[in-house]
């Protein structure tokens, strides 16, 4: 009589098992000790904090600084795919939703790949499996001829939709990025579209999401403005969805010339006091500093709600945040030690 | 041919004359020709010396975006990257001319792509890898200008060095040969009027 609907999912019994593994993930005084060491130093502490498996089976294949991050990858994707295993109903569902994006990064790599006429090999060296399209379904995308063939299986599979419009532009102009551009707005549809907000962690995991997205507009906006392209083009790249920057607000962003013209209308978001504001502070207004400050906005975000509602998909979210920027730092720890970096720099480049 | 390989009489005297004249004239010319070449390429030496410094700055510009994107993307993400890339650089060649020498004009036509052209989505990638294709960009058309101002400078150094052969051979054989025989031809010249003379004399005696 107790027993819980298997449709709602099993939350108790996943957050739990995200938090232990949390609890493994590397803190700030471990960078700071990385920082000091020598890349085969780092593989062997990171081999020590939990990476063990990955390196150890990879070691034949690769070396040094490509082992490590081949290894963290490989990690991450063995630890998502293990959390989406142990989740259930709707709880499965949303992760799945949301590890969707590594679908689609693999497709994006796929596609790169043909376009550029890289080999079978080369193409599967870059592939991420942390989403739930498996191996032998993206073998299969990279063993077909061209581009148009792979679009079309992903189609018909249901990967994903292609509008016959975006093939057209792609065949047209040759240029993959409509179709790059198209993917990522379908991703936030699709995972807007698998969140049921009826209940409050569902309603804040949607919001969290509709934040995510004003992000991802905002700092598409940086990026093109950054390029001296405003106006009407931006809105091509503009993601419905958002919780703060809707159709009007964009567009009215994204009609000023500069990043500094848009300040007063920028100070209306609530990631502006806390995040933009001290990242324009100064004489030297970078918009990667800005867009630097949203990526910690994002990951603050996810912890915060975590908090709120611990028996919810929110841990789990946050926990998945956390271990790609555990992957990141590690990856920019190792190769900025490798590229001969200053010490500062890669202290500036690491995200608490 | 020798100095003394003429036949002397006036007519080739004249001949000789008039051919020390216009080699003495074309001596002159490819003296001045060399001295502004040299003129000429010690400009353009300044030049390829600060295209050289660019190029040494752009390329090291280049490799720490290249190293910074790497290090925050990673490889594979940057690799990836750079497959959506599928927009040639386009150069234009012509030539043009430095005192009658040929030399080529490289005009970088396309070398940066807007961002919304590069091939891969504008909405996913970093700004670390755009940051660094431009950085890489921007080392491109240097390297096309520094080709330019290079390939003159060679073409600048064969050309002063053919001139300085030819100055040379003009200064140091063909004119003391021609003088030579002009000298030949005249002292043959005046002996055989003094023999002339002197067998005028006999034949006025007897």
């Amino acid at each position: 009589m107790f027993k819980r609907s298997v449709r709602k999912g099993n939350y108790a019994y996943a957050v739990t098992r995200v938090k232990a593994k949390k609890s493994k993930l590397l803190k700030e005084e471990d960078y700071d000790k990385m920082i000091q060491m020598s890349v085969p130093e780092i593989s062997r502490y990171i081999s020590e904090a939990g990476y063990q498996k990955e390196m150890t089976d990879l070691a034949g294949k690769y070396s040094g600084i490509t082992l490590v991050e081949h290894a963290t990858y490989q990690n991450m994707a063995n630890v998502f795919n293990s959390i989406l295993g142990a989740s259930q109903g709707e709880l499965a569902d949303m992760v799945a939703a949301y590890l969707e994006k590594w679908d689609l990064w693999n497709l994006k790599v796929i596609l790169r790949g043909k376009s550029y006429g890289v080999d079978a090999d080369g193409i599967r060296e870059d592939l991420v499996l942390a989403g739930k399209v498996d191996e032998e379904s993206l073998n299969k995308l990279i063993s077909l001829d061209s581009v148009e063939d792979v679009l079309s299986e992903s189609s018909r599979t249901g990967m994903v939709t292609i509008p016959n419009e975006v093939i057209a532009s792609y065949k047209e102009t040759g240029n993959l990025g409509v179709v790059e551009d198209h993917l990522d707005k379908l991703h936030y549809q699709r995972l807007l579209d698998s969140i049921n907000p009826y209940t409050q962690p569902t309603r804040i995991f949607l919001n969290y999401i509709r934040k995510e997205i004003d992000i991802v507009n905002l700092k598409t906006i940086m990026k093109l403005k950054h390029e001296g392209i405003y106006g009407d083009e931006v809105m091509k790249y503009y993601i419905p969805g958002g919780m703060e920057i809707d159709t009007k607000y964009a567009q009215l962003l994204a009609n000023y010339d500069t990043i500094k013209a848009s300040l007063g209308d920028l100070s209306r978001l609530e990631v502006f006091e806390e995040y933009i504001k001290p990242a324009m502070e100064g004489d030297d207004i970078t918009h990667k500093g800005i867009l630097s400050s949203m990526k910690k906005y994002q990951a603050d975000q996810a912890k915060k709600m975590a908090h709120m509602y611990p028996l919810s998909v929110l841990p789990i979210i946050d926990f998945m945040v956390a271990k790609e920027t555990e992957v990141r730092n590690i990856r920019v720890v190792a190769r900025g030690v490798d590229g001969g970096l200053s010490r500062e720099t890669i202290k500036g480049l690491v995200v608490i | 041919m020798g100095a003394h390989d003429v036949t002397p009489n006036r007519s080739v005297l004249l001949q000789l004359k008039s051919k020390i004249k216009l080699t003495q004239g074309g001596h002159k010319v490819l003296k001045m020709k060399r001295d502004g070449l040299i003129i000429e390429f010690f400009e353009v030496l300044e030049k390829a010396k600060q295209m050289r410094a660019g190029v040494s700055s752009d390329y090291e510009a280049a490799m720490e975006k290249i190293n910074i994107a790497t290090t925050v993307k990673g490889e594979i993400a940057v690799k990836s990257a750079a497959y959506a890339l599928k927009a040639d650089p386009q150069v234009k060649l012509s030539s043009k001319s430095i005192m009658g020498m040929m030399v080529p004009k490289v005009e970088a036509e396309r070398i940066h792509t807007k961002l919304t052209d590069k091939g891969y989505g504008v909405i996913e990638t970093s700004t670390y890898i755009e940051e660094a294709a431009m950085a890489f960009e921007k080392l491109l058309d240097t390297i096309v200008r520094a080709a330019e101002v290079e390939t003159t400078m060679k073409k600048l150094l064969e050309e002063i060095e053919k001139t300085k052969r030819r100055v040379n051979a003009l200064e140091f054989k063909i004119i003391p040969e021609l003088k030579e025989s002009e000298r030949f031809v005249k002292f043959s010249l005046e002996e055989m009027e003094r023999e002339n003379t002197t067998r005028l004399k006999h034949l006025k005696k007897e």
